[in-house]
């Protein structure tokens, strides 16, 4: 073999052994959760026939108030923060005023305190305002905490839109909002999706927080739900506990599926280096 | 002076005047910075002067300086999770650098464009997994009866079979070990971008003066996308000091505190003992690490990082 090709050859077998491990558990994921105790405790490795449709039905009933209750809270909340974060950002970007600096440095500011620190005192916040155990108290400070880092990235990006658009526009009569709502942002729609996408995932990975605001297992996201789930079962339901935990992901993968490519241009393109 | 009084009069009508000509912009902040003053300035401050209390969160509050400082620096628990903080950190810094950049750097040198697409997209794959599943798909494979016991049973070895995070010498390094091979996305996507942005012309050169392979990689690849790795430390690094989460679900902490970490700790002071004081105490410390960290950060690599976008 020319040692090009051999090299090409090692390259392949290094990545088909890293891609089966990393893709493992994933893998592990679905074939059990197709799977009765039988197949399970004597085909631990392998899928097998026939699947077990079963498991997913009472999976469902399970964790389907919980995975509604996710989608909720994700969706409310990625879609406040995009409105509030790119009207404040394009106000930023694209306006000078008295105290603009000083204002953009508060927000700015913010990006240095750790979510481990603010834990224990939103929890009193929001029991101060009687939110503990309702929507509102878990969204809140979610929206709020968003925000920032949002501001910060959007800012960037509308000021680096040229001023000459908005010139014309603004020839034509057109409004602040007109402006906003018409340039600004369908220009920089693919870093509003991932904007979108990331306070998404963040909302619906979030485990700590709705542990401390929720204690009525009706308002509870997926994520604290799995984790009483799992106490249900016994050793001889892994099948539908892996049901579960597919059904749960069903939601995360349809956003992927939709906002990937918007994604993956906006890291490589640098956009979200900080 | 009267002047000059006239003209600081004068300026400040204009600013007056600024500011009223820009009221719809203030209008338009209001939301932003109402929410940001409920839940970010109030609870920070709070947060900092709280560390200085004995305070249950409720009825039983006492100013006792800096006794909780003083005790967290003592508590034989929270010395082992700082310990366990910077063995963890250290860990995933080193691992979360190198595994995703070999994987970028497998990927950047396949000579198919398509084969390289696949990869990526493979790589890409466990994102869309949300980190819930992951960890308790973690905490199964960790298990009596997981994979990895099972590996074990099949090759012969089943006697080093064990409950992995039940164990007091081996619960620590099966944390780190979750995610294994640990081809994080995010880094992977990072270094690949910064790895195609490489000019061919650059690699053309270095290929006629033989620097090939290994080689390569450190004289010419790693100093070219030296900014994305410095990125991926720096991040990385921040997000170990302040992760609990997974620890959380992985093994709260246990067997014993074998994995207690700091955030953990300050958890399960507030929110199961009902030290809200010193719970608060240990967020601060956790502060102060990660502002001298952002410190040092903006300091000796930002500067060097642009600001690209």
């Amino acid at each position: 073999m020319k040692p090009a090709i051999r090299g090409e050859v090692i390259r392949h077998v290094i990545l088909i052994i890293l891609v089966a491990l990393t893709l493992f558990p994933l893998y592990f994921l679905l074939i059990t959760s197709f799977k009765d105790y039988d197949q399970f405790i004597h085909h631990f490795w392998e899928p097998t026939l026939p699947l077990r449709w079963e498991n997913y039905v009472v999976a469902w009933q399970e964790v389907s108030g919980y995975i509604s209750n996710s989608i909720l809270y994700a969706t409310v909340e990625a879609l406040c923060v995009v409105m509030l974060s790119s009207i404040s950002a394009y106000v930023f970007a694209r306006y000078k005023f008295p105290g603009k600096e000083v204002l953009f440095y508060l927000i700015l500011g913010l990006l240095m305190i750790p979510p481990v620190l603010m834990l224990i005192p939103q929890f009193l916040v929001v029991r101060w305002f009687g939110l503990l155990d309702t929507r509102a108290g878990m969204l809140l400070p979610m929206i709020a905490g968003g925000q920032v880092f949002s501001i910060f990235i959007l800012r960037t990006f509308f000021a680096g839109l040229p001023e000459e658009l908005f010139e014309a526009a603004r020839i034509d009569g057109a409004n602040h909002f007109q402006l906003y709502f018409w340039i600004a942002i369908p220009l920089s729609f693919p870093i509003v999706v991932t904007i979108f996408m990331l306070n998404f995932v963040g909302t619906w990975n979030e485990i700590i927080w709705p542990l401390v605001v929720f204690s009525r297992e009706e308002l509870k996201p997926v994520t604290t739900g799995l984790l009483t789930f799992q106490g249900q079962f016994t050793v001889t339901s892994y099948g539908p506990m892996f049901a579960g935990y597919v059904l749960a992901s069903i939601p995360l993968v349809v956003v992927f599926l939709f906002c990937m490519k918007y994604y993956i241009t906006g890291i490589t393109s640098g956009a979200l280096k900080i | 002076m009267p002047m000059g009084g006239s003209l600081t009069a004068s300026k400040r009508r204009s600013w007056v005047r600024e500011v009223a000509r820009s009221r719809t912009l203030y209008l338009l902040l209001v939301p932003t910075f109402l929410m940001l003053i409920a839940f970010n300035y109030w609870p920070a401050i709070t947060a900092l002067y709280r560390s200085f209390y004995d305070w249950d969160g409720a009825f039983y509050e006492q100013f006792i300086g800096l006794e909780n400082f003083k005790e967290i620096f003592n508590d034989p628990v929270m010395i082992t999770a700082f310990q366990n903080m910077a063995k963890l950190t250290l860990g995933w810094v080193v691992i979360r650098l190198v595994f995703p950049l070999l994987g970028a750097e497998l990927v950047f040198n396949l000579r198919s464009t398509k084969a390289q697409y696949i990869y990526r997209v493979l790589f890409v794959v466990p994102m869309v997994i949300p980190q819930i599943v992951t960890l308790l798909l973690w905490r199964f494979m960790y298990g009596m009866y997981g994979p990895i016991n099972e590996f074990l049973r099949v090759i012969g070895l089943g006697h080093l079979a064990r409950g992995w995070l039940g164990d007091f010498d081996f619960a620590l390094p099966a944390v780190l070990f979750v995610g294994f091979p640990w081809i994080d996305a995010f880094n992977f996507l990072i270094f690949l971008a910064g790895l195609i942005a490489i000019p061919s012309s650059v690699l053309e050169t270095a290929l006629l003066e033989g620097a090939v392979g290994l080689k390569r990689i450190i004289k010419v690849d790693i100093p070219l996308i030296l900014g994305q790795i410095k990125l991926v430390v720096v991040l990385t690094l921040i997000n170990s000091i302040r992760e609990y989460q997974m620890i959380l679900v992985m093994t709260n902490g246990g067997p014993g505190w074998a994995t207690m970490v700091p955030g953990l700790a300050m958890y399960q002071n507030a929110f199961l003992y009902g030290r809200m004081g010193y719970g608060s105490a240990i967020g601060t410390v956790l502060f102060v690490i990660l502002l001298g960290l952002t410190y040092l950060n903006m300091k000796y690599v930002q500067s060097e990082i642009e600001l690209k976008a």
